[in-house]
């Protein structure tokens, strides 16, 4: 028997019995949906914090810091490697061979003092290729990232900096009295110093410098924005502290600014000395899948450096919430057995019904395995059109909690800009092949029942 | 009748016990015959004589408690229920008393659902349905459901049902049971032209002698056991007696 025939009669032997197949998939359709409202929520929850880590530095990165500017480390067990394990473009290429990863970048890092109209702030300055600062989950709100080799500095500003601001005579600022100061990152004209030091020296002390010679006022730079990132003054994120510049103008200017100086952030000799080379701080991988992260971290570390990412949280986390998943799940599912039963009682009163019907069948030489095939599809039916109809209503009423939740605005901590409700299609597919499943199951053994009906009822009796 | 006649049904001691309780019933008591291609058999007898019991058997519906009956040179006692199926599905077509068709379906898809179990595609199924009705001569009635459809055009179209697998045999237990004498004799006239034409095998029960005399061979049965065979009195009147 071919299989679009079977589907034909079994699909019409459910559409003969209208009222009670619409019922029992109305069972199916209430179980689908519970089972994926119900996980939708721990999806859900679990996807909002994933995005709160996802501001913390991200989850499939990688960051590997140089050994000796970590004040933290042990000092003696590092020092004797620390000489020769500084973080340069060969330990990129080192790290980039490593599988699972992605893209590997150096970043560098320093200070600065920022003016501008009689408000200053230390900044923590940051080096990155400018191709890579969206890697690093920037994003502007004004402007654009720096272009490649421009030849001068182009400043991306952090979206908290401008809080960071005070007024230089009264040393008030916006964590002081709530006002921003009265700057305009982006088309003001911003000073930067670079060698503080020097600078402080100049203004206060009017002494020596280290070498004996008399202190000279270190260059102040103007320095245009190129952009501002995305977020108030009170977001966090990973990136909102830093003033970001395209790396290789940042080393030009340092390697002019501070000559045979140490260059602050920078790894210096065992006797305090600097290095020829501007090292970078710190190097970023981003791994292709999450599932990778703690894998690619060790080999990381095997190879001598120091390594950190989010996958410990990321996983204890997931691990967490999978727990909450399964519960919940757990508590939809109940509905769907009690569908399932219901599935099963319909098949079976579909075969006392059809007893005749199918005596025929095996009289006229119907293959056994065809009814007890025809019958499975008859469950499977019912599985398959209430659990699309399940997820259709799964899908409203997620929206609906969505949309209640956020008008709502509970004020929660977690980010609930995503929704607490979530159906990825994943989730859908799965459920639709769960229902259909179920559907079989059910119709399990009525089908066998109905395979080994006699064909003698079809004779007999009237 | 010509001389090289081909056994397609072969029966040998065949017993059918039923056990009621305490007490056996012997439906069938020791029957041996064989059938020829070809051939019109009819077998009557009493209520109760075991006439259905046989004819189950013979289309592999029941199986016999002991003896051999081999159609078309297999042996049905030997088959299992899916083996059985098999068989029918190639061999074998049936008429009911009580026609049996499908009341969702209408006539052309009652009688092409046979060839649905064979695995035809829709298009050839329908066109040889069609073909096996204006044999019966409905060809009017193709679109209509059972219930629109008098006895005798239900039976018709039950015929059309088993015709169309063009089966070796056809098997047929009272097929004029529920229709009156007039629409019955037509029924019959109807059934043996068209077996005939096509040289099948028709073995049908009936408990009506009339009916019976359509029949090349009368097989008579009383308790279980074969007490004559006659030649039907449209092709002859030999009468012999069995032990
Ligand atoms: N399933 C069964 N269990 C017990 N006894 C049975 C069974 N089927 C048939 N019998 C008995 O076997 C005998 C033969 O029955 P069968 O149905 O073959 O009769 P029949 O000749 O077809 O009668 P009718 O003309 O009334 O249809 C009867 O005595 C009946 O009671
Ligand atoms: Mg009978």
């Amino acid at each position: 028997m071919k299989f679009r025939d079977m589907l034909r009669m079994s699909g019409s032997s459910l559409w003969k019995r209208k009222v009670r197949t619409i019922l029992t998939v109305l069972g199916v359709v209430i179980g689908t949906a519970s089972i994926v409202v119900m996980i939708s929520l721990g999806l859900g929850l679990s996807r909002a914090s994933l995005a709160e880590i996802e501001q913390y530095g991200g989850i499939t990165t990688i960051t590997v810091e140089d050994q000796g500017s970590g004040g933290y480390m042990e000092e003696e067990s590092s020092d004797s490697q620390a000489e020769d394990k500084h973080l340069n473009d060969d330990v990129i290429e080192e790290i980039r061979n490593i599988p699972h990863v992605e893209d590997v970048y150096g970043v560098l890092e320093t200070e600065a003092l920022a003016m501008c109209g009689g408000f200053q702030t230390y900044v923590s300055v940051r080096g990155v290729e400018p191709e890579k600062m969206d890697k690093l989950g920037i994003t502007l709100a004004q402007g654009s990232f720096p272009e490649p080799d421009a030849g001068y500095l182009q400043a991306v500003y952090g979206n908290m900096i401008i809080g960071d601001f005070y007024n230089e005579k009264t040393g008030e600022g916006y964590w002081y009295n709530g006002e921003l100061p009265d700057i305009d990152l982006m088309n003001d004209s911003i000073i930067f110093v670079f060698d503080m030091d020097s600078y402080y020296n100049f203004i206060w002390g009017g002494g020596e410098s280290e070498d004996g010679s008399a202190p000279v006022m270190p260059k102040k730079r103007i320095i245009e924005a190129a952009g501002i990132m995305e977020g108030t003054v009170e977001d966090y994120g990973s990136n909102s502290y830093y003033v970001y510049f395209d790396i290789n103008e940042l080393k030009k200017i340092l390697k002019k600014e501070y000559k045979n100086k140490a260059i602050p952030g920078q790894p210096t000799t065992s006797s305090g000395k600097p290095f020829k080379e501007i090292y970078y701080s710190s190097i970023m991988v981003n791994v292709d899948d999450m599932d990778y992260v703690q894998e690619v971290q060790n080999q990381i570390t095997q190879l001598g450096y120091h390594a950190s990412s989010n996958a410990e949280w990321v996983q204890s986390m997931q691990g967490q919430y999978f727990y909450i998943e399964l519960a919940l799940g757990g508590i939809g599912a109940v509905s769907l057995i009690v569908a399932a039963i219901g599935i099963a009682n319909t098949m079976m009163m579909s075969i006392y019904e059809r007893t005749k019907e199918i005596g025929i069948m095996k009289v006229l030489g119907c293959d056994m395995r065809n009814i007890q095939g025809m019958f499975l599809m008859e469950a499977g039916y019912i599985g398959f059109i209430g659990g699309a109809l399940g997820i259709l209503l799964s899908y409203t009423i997620s929206f609906t909690i969505n949309t209640v939740i956020k008008n709502l605005d509970l004020g929660m901590e977690m980010n609930m800009a995503v929704g607490i409700s979530y159906i990825p299609l994943w989730l859908a597919g799965l459920a639709l092949v769960f229902a259909v499943f179920v559907g079989m199951a059910a119709g399990f053994f009525p089908s066998l029942r109905a395979m080994k009906l006699s064909p003698l009822a079809a004779i007999r009796n009237e | 009748m010509s001389e090289k006649k081909k056994t397609v049904i072969r029966v040998e001691d065949l017993y059918k016990i039923y056990r009621v309780g305490e007490s056996k019933v012997r439906a069938l008591n020791g029957v041996s015959f064989t059938i020829e291609k070809g051939e019109f058999c009819a077998i009557v007898g009493t209520s109760g004589s075991g006439k259905s019991t046989l004819l189950n058997m013979l289309a592999g519906l029941e199986k016999p408690t002991k003896g051999q009956i081999v159609i078309a040179g297999e042996h049905m006692e030997r088959k299992n229920e899916n083996q059985l199926v098999k068989f029918r599905r190639e061999h074998i077509g049936f008429i009911f008393q009580s026609f049996n068709l499908l009341p969702t379906m209408n006539a052309l898809e009652n009688i092409a659902m046979p060839l649905t179990f064979q695995g035809m595609d829709k298009e050839t199924r329908l066109k040889k349905a069609e073909e096996v009705l204006a044999l019966v001569g409905l060809t009017k009635h193709k679109n209509h459901k059972p219930t629109q459809m008098s006895g005798g055009q239900q039976q018709r179209v039950g015929i059309a049902r088993a015709l169309v697998v063009q089966p070796e045999i056809i098997f047929a237990d009272e097929p004029t049971g529920n229709l009156d004498s007039k629409t019955s004799a037509e029924v019959m006239n109807l059934m043996k032209k068209v077996i005939k034409e096509k040289n099948q095998t028709l073995v049908m029960v009936t408990h009506d002698d009339h009916l019976a005399s359509f029949a090349d061979r009368i097989f008579r049965i009383s308790d279980g056991k074969i007490v004559s065979i006659e030649y039907g009195s449209e092709s002859g009147v030999d009468h012999i007696d069995t032990k």
